[in-house]
């Protein structure tokens, strides 16, 4: 039988996942989270269309969810990977969750009585979850997990289940799946802004990354969707962006441009804009990549609606008693300008995922300089790796958007399904 | 060259010109700065971050980022007649912060190592090297130095040809080598009488 294998669920791996399954080719979807989603369910609205992010994932997981070809793995890792295309036999690790999977019903009545609170992953951090929690409202599978590295064992949960799904004890386990073929869509990391010092990100309070603000104008967020200064509590009355933080970077060893960041920010300085009118929005860029269908003018909106787009970077963020300090020339007109922001957002790029090294170690894959998957041709095969039956799909591949994470998802099936139908017809 | 649209024949000569066409553009000067400073000015992106961390930018009119532009322009004459030449302080913070590994403290210093070549130089730069030859200090001891550092317990003068003086012939030999005094001297004559 020739199944297919999707390691990550976020939204290329899920499109890849839907488009397979269509084929009615069974379809084994890997999730190291406990929900599948990935970042577009963190991200608040999506451009160019201003859509919220939550509501055009949301249907497609849950497309995936009732999807009769398709299994999800959540909480999974691959551990190993033999044969080869046609023949692969995936080994998966299956981290305990300590729930029953089948009779939990997600109503949360745990999530309410438990006492611990921790910072949420999912919130990028600015956010609390409790010991035993869904990573968001949303989440696929609709269940809860819990977290035993926080839990104090003080038994509520245990009590207030109805259908007793709380597990005390719980082991790893391991599962092998047969597959055809292989889509990895691990996605990205996001650059670990600490790297760069000089910005004082989590040393200066009102120096956040545009992670943490989508998560912070997200109606759901932690925040109900205000934004606000992390030293006061209080709304800014001026933010600056600082564009290309791990970008295009040669001391860092990130010389790779990641693509979304300019129109993430100007994505963001809109909708902080349209909502706080008054607000004194600059984004200081060095130049801005608005080139796919519909951002030029999405530029030219934010520019109409009194953002000030500001040609050049601050080397640092210092700070004194009257708060921040941003030294920028204007490059345009060599005209000096020191700013004195009430919020920076630092628009931190995209990396390979961490685990991208071990797991191309495990799948037989070459991976390029940079750190992402390298694929037979930069051009006119984006998709195969360079090992036959494993294709690669969205940010694992490179720095993408929405778009063309989706397209790349698509593209990825069709390859992973012409192994799969192959051996059916054999 | 075939005549394109009937453009007039400078317009078609600049514009057939791919590197650079202004008339005043010297490309010599980008391999010489480059072989000088032994940095890579030609790969500034023209972000701006260099000037970000400058400390003499919002002091004066001085923009390293204008000067990494006229690096890679070849743009001898503005870069090195423009007096903002002699404003850096070489701080190297730009060297630090710039994202694309260049040295802009080295551009610097092979631009005013080109201009030297030409006599240009203010005067006070020529008197630190009357300085130095004649004691061995860009900027040498003077007696409130001297009780300032007896207070900290410190000698009156630092370990240097201030309490050696035997050394300074040596250094006199260096300078006298590249005809630093000599030119200096001329110069500052030329210019002061
Ligand atoms: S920081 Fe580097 S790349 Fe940016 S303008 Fe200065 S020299 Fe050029
Ligand atoms: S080395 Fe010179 S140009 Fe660079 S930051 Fe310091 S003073 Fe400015």
């Amino acid at each position: 039988m020739g199944n297919v294998v999707v390691v990550g669920a976020g939204i290329a791996g899920i499109q890849a996942a839907l488009d397979i399954a269509a084929h009615g080719i069974p379809v084994h979807l890997i999730e190291r989270e406990p929900t599948i989603g990935g970042h577009m369910a963190m991200l608040d609205k999506t451009f160019p269309t201003n859509d919220c992010s939550m509501c055009i994932l949301s249907p497609k997981m849950v497309d995936v969810a009732r999807h009769p070809d398709i299994t999800i793995h959540t909480c999974s890792e691959v551990e190993k990977i033999a044969g080869g295309i046609g023949h692969f036999r995936v080994t998966i690790k299956k981290h305990p969750r300590y729930i029953d999977e089948s009779t939990c019903t997600g109503c949360g009545d745990c999530i309410l009585v438990c006492p611990v609170e921790v910072y949420n992953h999912f919130d990028a951090g600015i956010g609390v979850r409790k010991a035993i929690y869904k990573p968001h409202s949303q989440a696929v599978p609709d269940i809860v997990i819990k977290d035993p590295d926080h839990c104090i064992e003080c038994g509520l949960c245990y009590d207030v289940c109805g259908p007793g799904s709380v597990k005390r004890e719980d082991s790893e386990q391991e599962l092998v799946l047969d597959a055809a073929s292989i889509v990895l869509s691990t996605g990205y990391s996001v650059f670990d802004a600490q790297k760069k010092p000089q910005f004082g990100h989590l040393s200066l309070p009102d120096v956040v990354t545009s992670l943490e603000l989508e998560r912070m104008i997200n109606a759901s967020g932690p925040t109900g969707g205000k934004i606000r200064r992390m030293s006061t509590g209080k709304t800014p009355e001026s933010i600056v962006f600082i564009q290309c933080v791990g970008s295009r970077d040669m001391p860092l060893g990130r010389p790779y441009c990641s693509c979304v960041c300019c129109m993430q920010a100007i994505k963001n300085a809109i909708l902080i804009k349209e909502k706080n009118p008054a607000m004194d929005v600059t984004i200081c860029y060095m130049d801005i990549r608005s080139y796919g269908k519909g951002y030029e003018e999405y530029y030219e909106r934010a520019k109409a609606l009194g953002i000030r787009f500001l040609r050049g970077m601050p080397s640092d963020i210092l700070a004194d008693k009257n708060g921040l300090i941003l030294q920028v020339e204007n490059s345009e007109t060599s005209e000096i300008l020191m700013m004195h922001p009430e919020l920076v957002v630092l628009s931190v790029g995209m990396g390979p995922a961490e685990s991208l090294p071990d797991l191309a170690r495990r799948f037989g894959i070459a991976l390029e300089e940079t750190g992402f998957v390298r694929t037979m041709h930069d051009a006119l095969d984006t998709t195969s790796t360079l090992r036959p039956g494993i294709y690669v799909a969205g940010t694992a591949v490179a720095p993408k958007d929405i778009p063309d994470s989706v397209a790349s998802g698509e593209s990825a099936a069709m390859r992973a399904f012409r192994d799969a139908f192959r051996l059916r017809s054999a | 060259m075939a005549r394109t649209k009937g453009y007039p024949e400078a317009l078609e000569k600049k514009l057939h010109d791919q590197r650079y066409y202004r008339e005043d553009s010297n490309p010599e000067f980008t391999t010489k700065v480059k072989g000088i400073s032994r940095t890579i000015a030609h790969m500034c992106y023209q972000c701006g971050t260099c000037t970000g961390s400058c400390p003499s930018a919002p002091r004066s009119t001085y923009r390293i980022r204008n000067f990494m532009r006229r690096a890679v322009l070849g743009l001898e004459n503005e870069a090195l007649t423009d007096p903002d030449l002699w404003l850096c302080t070489t701080c190297y913070s730009c060297t630090d912060r710039c994202p694309r590994d260049i040295a802009p403290t080295d551009v610097i210093m092979a631009m005013r190592n080109l201009a030297f070549k030409r006599d240009i130089i203010p005067v006070n730069f020529l008197k630190t090297v009357t300085a130095i030859y004649s004691s061995g200090h860009g900027v040498p001891n003077n007696d409130v130095n001297r009780a300032a550092r007896e207070k900290l317990g410190l000698t009156r003068d630092p370990p240097t040809t201030h309490m050696y003086p035997e050394y300074l012939p040596a250094i006199r030999k260096i300078i006298d080598h590249y005809k630093l005094k000599a030119n200096a001297d001329r110069i500052i004559k030329e210019r002061e009488g």
